[in-house]
């Protein structure tokens, strides 16, 4: 029988994920270098900053031995220019996500939190995946690092709200079968919006099982007659199963 | 379909449907409130969709079926074309709590095109409102109450849902403010 968790990640769990990306943190005290699992940290001399993981930094902070940098999308004329592109020139998708660093091979496949979106010398001008989550965190644990606090905290709340209209939006375009773009959503959006699409999503599919069914009778009858169908309606069927 | 235990399945298959029967059958009256007499030909019952469904298809002896399933009401003409006019207006729950289920099972009956785009477009424009709905705290107390009210039972799982994940972030944030 069904799974008494629904299918996804769920808010915590995804903010655990967050505590994996890479932070900026500017140490009070010195500490040497740690051998963990997840890789050796910098050792932390005062006053040079260090990239550090967020888990850390955290721990870091509420012992007072670091400040963290915020990342530069965090900081508020940032966000308000994010809002601003957000509200005014895209109204239907949401904005990029920053630019994935160029790789030797040209095929990277690296993915957050490995990638340091967040530190502080990121791009200023686009939300990274966990953008989300690690504002939130950050503003819970760190406010004094923050210049303004709660103008970041009101933009914050603004760009979710944008945003979450967007998503809501996009249930026009859903289709049984079709896809839906979302570029540049963040991970906490996704396992907000999940249950509602895949609902929807399913809701249609259900009322269109008839009529892809009786596609399916037609071509297997034209194939049967003789008419080879083509081979992208092969896949279609593979996919629909 | 869905699973043999899925409480929603089975009773999408209780709902109603009319049926008309073509055979007089002996001994049957008690369906139609005449105990002890017989089932007239052509005479209109309302038949579980199971029921129905099972002596419709059914192919006996003689050729024709036992009873020929006609629309429900739920889906009939007029309900398609409000639906089309403006289906956030439509009382989905009073005319079938499983609205879209039974579209689907009729659906699997009859070939109806255009049911099937008309029941798509207004699942999408619904749950568009019902999304809304579902993030608007007040929501289900203010004016779209008489929508709520009118949602069948496969939106209502949308709406707890949509406002469950929604819920699930707020009180991330506030258990993290919390600690």
């Amino acid at each position: 029988m069904a799974l008494p968790l629904p299918p996804g990640l769920t808010p915590p769990e995804i903010a655990f994920l967050c505590e994996m990306e890479l932070v900026t943190v500017i140490p009070r005290q010195r500490l040497e270098g740690l051998d963990l699992l997840g890789g050796p940290t910098p050792t932390l001399i005062p006053p040079h900053r260090s990239n550090i993981p967020l888990w850390f930094a955290l721990l870091l902070k509420r012992q007072r031995r670091a400040n963290i940098a915020p990342p530069p999308w965090l900081h508020p004329t940032s966000l308000a220019a994010i809002l601003q592109f957000e509200t005014e020139k895209s109204t239907d998708a949401f904005s990029p996500p920053p630019r994935l660093p160029p790789s030797a091979d040209g095929s990277n496949t690296t993915s957050p939190p490995f990638l340091p979106f967040s530190v502080v010398d990121a791009a200023a001008d686009a939300l990274p995946y966990h953008w989300l989550e690690l504002g939130e965190i950050l503003l819970e644990a760190a406010p004094d690092d923050f210049e303004e606090p709660d103008q970041v905290r009101r933009l914050m709340r603004d760009l979710r709200e944008v945003r979450m209209a967007k998503l809501r939006a996009g249930v026009d375009v859903l289709d049984a079968g079709g896809g839906f773009k979302m570029n540049g959503v963040g991970g906490m959006e996704v396992a907000e919006g999940r249950a509602f699409i895949g609902g929807v999503i399913d809701g249609l599919r259900k009322i269109g099982a008839s009529r892809e069914q009786q596609r399916r009778d037609r071509e297997r009858e034209e194939r049967e007659n003789g008419y080879t169908a083509t081979t992208d309606d092969d896949d279609d069927d593979q996919m629909d199963m | 379909m869905g699973s043999y235990y899925d409480i929603d399945a089975i009773l999408t298959d209780a709902q109603k449907v009319p049926c008309t029967f073509e055979l007089t059958v002996p001994g049957l009256g008690y369906i139609d409130g005449n105990i002890g007499g017989d089932m007239k030909q052509g005479s209109k019952v309302e038949l579980p969709l199971w029921l129905g469904e099972m002596l419709a298809i059914s192919q006996n002896l003689s050729t024709s079926s036992l009873v020929t399933l006609d629309l429900p009401s739920a889906l009939s003409p007029r309900v398609l074309n409000a639906l089309k006019a403006d289906s956030r207006t439509v009382d989905l729950r009073a005319l079938a709590p499983y609205f879209y289920n039974l579209g689907a099972r009729i659906l699997e009956l009859y070939e109806e095109e255009e049911m099937v785009e008309v029941l798509s477009e207004a699942f999408k424009l619904r749950a568009a409102v019902i999304a809304d709905q579902a993030h608007n705290p007040r929501g289900a107390l203010g004016d779209g109450a008489d929508f709520l009210r009118g949602l069948d039972e496969n939106e209502r799982q949308l709406f707890r849902a949509a406002h469950d994940s929604a819920k699930s972030v707020r009180s991330w944030i506030a258990e993290m403010t919390k600690k």
